[in-house]
């Protein structure tokens, strides 16, 4: 059969920012989809969005409430999202009761009610909130799952998209007859994470549809429910071949041991202890690529934008213009429930709205903190997956993150994320000469030219300034207690420029 | 508790436009009653008959506070309205108001505490939406509540 062939399935537009991403690019048109979850998970407000995007006077929707939350307090809640149209009411969505025929009758005439009601109005959409409340009724002719098949069965041949809501807990999702007969379920949940409350939706099953598998985290705001998919909205899209372009730190000596700056699209990570400039050198970066015409997202977690710009102008550093011009956007994300996908969403929207090709998060440490607990487990796996999305698009990420400082050791990170890093810059205190100094390195460059030598560098008013020679009389300067030594510099010695090409 | 002009003044437009659509109804069927009827299957449609019968018994405890010729009046399990029309007399134009009978206002009370419920619940815009439905000629595009005008 040619595809010309087939019978084209429209894909109607959930209303939910990210769903229909995760859905597969829409909700098929006359499907029957169960939307389930325990109370208070957002069934209710996912389908009057679905509703409200969707129904017109030419294709109206029928929203049948059946016993269970009051018809009128649903309203009077419903009302207080931005998506709520009263004007659509009733005309365009009219909502019915059928609590009296549920609480007289049985499922039998539950049917008859709601296909009546289907035949005179000729909707588009119906929503049945919640069907699960009439399983409930210990009598009836016929059972839930006959109930649903022939309203399934009914409803199709209508060329209705339906939705039916019902309150499920977790263990009942397996080997439920009921789930078998719809062609979508939506599965929400919510659950406490320590002191944090995480939603994740995840489409259980959706026939026809490629959607987007696994658990994506969704939130509930004045707006409704926003879903953030797991692929970040990036499906399909094409990875930026790779660019052999670079950028700069905007701190010369550093650039020249970057072989002229960092390669565009990498993944930069910036590693040192407490004090050490690493968001001195990150805020360079970004003002930098401002210089040269590139706009730019600064995530920050630990202080307020305004602090950070005001830090960014003790520099020398103007951060304020850039923002008001569209250039800059300094983000600082609401802390302790966020996640990951949450805090992509929010990256990826800033760099499509400004065009950003630098972005610095300051910090890791600091982006862990702010997500839920549960999401700090997967944080490793996260990281990836942003890191991937980010410079998948061309943008190059540069990340600060604090190292314990030790003697023994010289980690370049805590949290074994280095695989992730194109380019890794390690910064350190070293004693030398009674003085508690501070030495950078470039650890790594894939694929790119980078010097072997140490430097040694101080924070003034203009930002890191890498001093002098590398330095040459001192053996074990990575120990952060180096010897000195009177051995003068070998002249085939290792060069401040850049000679060692990274093999990984 | 007292309700706000407005709203008064939205239950009275009712009233008359009620009368004005039926100029002869029966005796025993007041404008009031037929306004409160219209009222009932809209709420009814949405809110279930249960959810109008617990409206309406509020409306009325309400009403019964400030117009005396309500005592007699009940609301019934199906949420319909007993014991208005006994006293009621339909009210025909603006001219009659100086002729309000006591079961004329409290007609009109109740009708003017039952909008107050329904905004208070569901707001201006879907309480208008529901009028307009009920009464489709009814010129109801001036009427905005206290609340709404406060806001």
């Amino acid at each position: 059969m040619s595809t010309q062939d087939k019978v084209t399935i429209r894909k109607l537009s959930t209303g939910v920012p990210g769903l229909d991403e995760i859905v597969g690019g829409g909700l098929p048109e006359f499907s029957f989809n169960i939307i389930a979850g325990e109370p208070g998970s957002g069934k209710t407000t996912l389908a009057h969005q679905f509703v409200f995007a969707n129904a017109t006077p030419a294709q109206p929707a029928l929203y049948f409430t059946v016993l269970g939350e009051s018809a009128i307090k649903m309203l009077r809640y419903q009302q207080q999202y931005t998506f709520f149209d009263p004007a659509k009411l009733p005309g365009t969505i009219r909502f019915l009761n059928l609590s009296q025929v549920v609480l007289d009758g049985d499922l039998g005439a539950v049917l008859n009610g709601i296909t009546a009601e289907v035949e005179r109005f000729n909707p588009a959409f119906v929503v049945v909130d919640s069907f699960r409340t009439m399983a409930r009724k210990p009598l009836s002719d016929i059972s839930l799952q006959s109930f649903i098949q022939r309203l399934s069965l009914f409803l199709a041949s209508w060329q209705a998209t339906t939705f039916l809501i019902g309150e499920y807990a977790e263990d009942e999702l397996h080997d439920n007859p009921i789930f078998t007969v719809a062609d979508g379920l939506f599965w929400l949940r919510q659950t406490p994470e320590r002191n944090s409350i995480v939603r994740k939706l995840q489409i259980i099953k959706l026939r026809g549809q490629n959607s987007v598998p696994g658990l994506h985290t969704f939130r509930i705001t004045e707006a409704g429910v926003q879903a953030f998919s797991r692929t970040f909205g990036l499906t399909g899209r094409v990875r930026n071949p790779p660019s052999h372009r670079r950028l700069c730190f905007g701190v010369p000596e550093l650039d020249n041991m970057l072989g002229g700056g960092v390669r565009e699209g990498d993944s930069v990570l910036v590693a040192g202890p407490s004090g050490t400039g690493k968001s001195v050198l990150a805020t360079q970066f970004i003002a930098e690529g401002l210089r040269q015409g590139e706009s730019g997202i600064v995530a920050v977690f630990e202080e307020r934008p305004q602090a950070y710009a005001e830090r960014a102008a003790n520099l020398g550093l103007d951060l304020e213009t850039p923002q008001k011009e569209g250039k800059l956007e300094i983000l600082y994300l609401r802390p302790l429930d966020l996640s990951v996908d949450e805090t992509m969403h929010s990256i990826l929207d800033a760099v499509q709205k400004i065009g950003a090709k630098r972005l610095v998060i300051d910090s890791l440490a600091g982006f862990e903190m702010a997500l839920s607990p549960g999401f700090r487990a997967d944080f490793r796996e996260s990281l990836y997956r942003m890191i991937f999305a980010l410079t998948g698009i061309g943008v190059t990420i540069l990340s600060t993150v604090e190292v314990d400082e030790s003697f023994t050791e010289f980690p370049f990170s805590t949290y074994s994320i280095s695989f992730l890093a194109d380019d890794i810059v390690r910064l350190r205190y070293v004693s030398i000469d009674g003085q508690l100094r501070k030495i950078l390195v470039v650890i790594k460059m894939r694929g790119g030219n980078h010097a072997k030598d140490i430097r040694e560098y101080e924070i003034t008013s203009k930002g890191v300034v890498i001093l002098g020679k590398r330095l040459i009389h001192y053996q074990g300067l990575i120990s952060g207690i180096p010897i000195h030594s009177d051995r003068p510099a070998s002249p085939d010695g290792p060069s401040e420029h850049p000679g060692t090409v990274d093999a990984s | 508790m007292t309700v706000a002009p407005g709203m008064r003044d939205l239950a009275r437009r009712l009233l008359i436009y009620e009368a004005a659509a039926n100029p002869l109804p029966a005796p025993s069927e007041p404008a009031a009653l037929r306004v409160y009827e219209k009222l009932r299957q809209g709420v009814s449609e949405f809110a279930g008959i249960a959810g109008f019968q617990a409206f309406a018994a509020r409306a009325l405890t309400l009403a019964q506070t400030e117009a005396p010729g309500l005592s007699a009046a009940r609301i019934a399990g199906d949420g319909s309205l007993q014991g208005l029309g006994e006293y009621g007399h339909p009210m025909k134009n603006d001219n009659d108001q100086a002729a309000e009978s006591p079961a004329d206002e409290g007609g009109r009370v109740l009708i003017a505490r039952l909008l107050c419920l329904l905004v208070t619940f569901l707001g201006d815009a879907l309480t208008l939406s529901l009028l307009r439905v009920a009464w489709p000629g009814a010129a109801l595009d001036d009427y905005h509540s206290e609340h709404a005008r406060k806001a």
